[in-house]
């Protein structure tokens, strides 16, 4: 799963996609999850980093992350690749 | 390194809700570094919002409508000329572009320039064959049926699934569910724009557009692609973000390599979800959101500017992506004396 370049993403939540103009809030979580996915971490990884920071668990976890990225993908934010990239 | 003085007219500064392109056309200009613009503006109406707005137009003219005739225009022109010595002239209504495509190498006899695509690229792109030009040059058009009567509104649904968009020949355009619909869209149109009416096939997608400048030889001089994001009832934008999309730049370049466009132009596409563009107009002239590309890094006005005056210009290829244009309304005191010498004496 890979953020397309031509997307910018600012400190405060801020998202832009250059390539169809258009732009998306995220919350502090949102954020945190993006900038993990930017970074190239797996699911595995990224739960685990929040799960030591949130009040949260893991079955929360997985089920934010891929409502998440399927979010993401409807919004071409990330690259439109193999359907089964998500597994 | 001193300007060069040059006397620029423009015509379009009715800067309303459906606003023509002269007054960002002028304040490009005006920002040009190689150029100290005087500028004539050029008015239709007399409550066109530019006549009024301080520090823009040095003088003001009222010109007739070209449909009170091709001559009636020129000879008007031509007597603002002889008064004011206009070095460039720069239409901007689709509706008075034949007038100055026809008159152009006599206006030049008399030392007024001007960028104007030939009369064979202006009437390949009208919205009536849009279809052929699709074929023409290989881009992906939305089916269209031309309708010369009401009759024909019947044959559309053997064509076409509803929605439909009915548009006039030079502007307006309406959406269209049913037949009902469509006959009082073609009713309205008609009456206005006169025949044929256009009935396109409906593209779902995101509407994009590209504004850009040929040089007449196939080169692209400038372009930058833009999405609407705040539409109005009239379908104009009134806040638009520049894009990083380099299909839409390369469709750009391909017809104005193939058509060796000359002049400004706009290109309205529709992005479907699964990446395909649509061309669904071209209109022939700089559009009112140019001042959004000066903002980006282009100067479009500056360097028609210079191809007008026979200067070498290099293409601009970078501009800033993410830059945004928000238009706003903003209410001007207007002493009665503008008014009244414009209403009267048809110049101030």
């Amino acid at each position: 799963m890979k953020i397309t370049e031509e997307i910018k993403i600012s400190d405060n939540g801020f998202v832009f996609n250059s390539r169809t103009g258009d732009s998306f809030n995220l919350n502090p979580f949102g954020l945190e999850l993006i900038k993990q996915i930017v970074e190239g971490k797996d699911f595995e990884i990224i739960r685990d980093v929040m799960l030591d920071k949130y009040d949260v668990d893991d079955l929360t976890i997985e089920k934010d992350f891929y409502e998440f990225c399927a979010l993401l993908k409807h919004h071409q934010i990330i690259v439109q690749g193999d359907p089964l990239d998500f597994k | 390194m001193s300007k060069q003085k040059i006397t620029l007219a423009v015509t379009g500064l009715n800067n309303t809700d459906n606003p023509g392109p002269g007054v960002p056309v002028i304040r490009g200009a005006k920002e040009s570094e190689d150029f100290d613009v005087r500028v004539i503006g050029l008015v239709y109406e007399n409550l066109e919002p530019g006549i009024y707005m301080e520090d823009l137009c040095d003088r003001i003219f009222q010109i007739p409508y070209p449909s009170s005739g091709s001559d009636e225009l020129i000879e008007r022109i031509e007597q603002i000329h002889q008064q004011e010595n206009i070095d460039v002239l720069i239409p901007n209504f689709d509706a008075e572009l034949f007038s100055f495509m026809k008159n152009e190498q006599r206006l030049l006899d008399k030392g007024i320039h001007m960028f104007l695509p030939s009369l064979k690229q202006f009437q390949e792109r009208d919205k009536d064959k849009l279809a052929d030009y699709g074929k023409k040059y290989g881009v992906k058009v939305p089916g269209s049926l031309n309708l010369g009567t009401i009759n024909q509104i019947a044959d559309l649904e053997d064509k076409f699934d509803y929605p439909v968009m009915i548009k006039g020949q030079f502007y307006d355009a309406y959406e269209a569910g049913n037949e009902e619909q469509v006959k009082q869209a073609f009713h309205k149109i008609s009456a206005k724009w006169g025949f044929p009416v256009i009935a396109q096939e409906f593209v779902k997608g995101t509407e994009v557009n590209v504004i850009a400048l040929g040089d007449g030889k196939g080169n692209t001089i400038a372009a930058v692609p833009m999405r609407k994001q705040y539409i109005t009832d009239k379908g104009k934008a009134w806040g638009g973000i520049t894009l990083a999309d380099e299909k839409m730049m390369e469709l750009t370049r391909m017809l104005i390599k193939k058509t060796k466009w000359k002049g400004g132009m706009e290109l309205e596409l529709i992005k479907t979800s699964s990446g395909e563009y649509f061309l669904i107009e071209i209109n022939p002239r700089i559009p009112a959101w140019v001042y959004l590309a000066v903002g980006a890094g282009q100067n479009i006005p500056d360097a028609l500017i210079k191809l007008a005056l026979g200067w070498d210009v290099k293409p601009m290829t970078k501009y800033k992506i993410g830059k945004m244009f928000v238009r706003y309304s903003y209410d001007m005191i207007v002493d009665l004396e503008k008014f009244a010498a414009i209403s009267m004496n048809k110049e101030i």
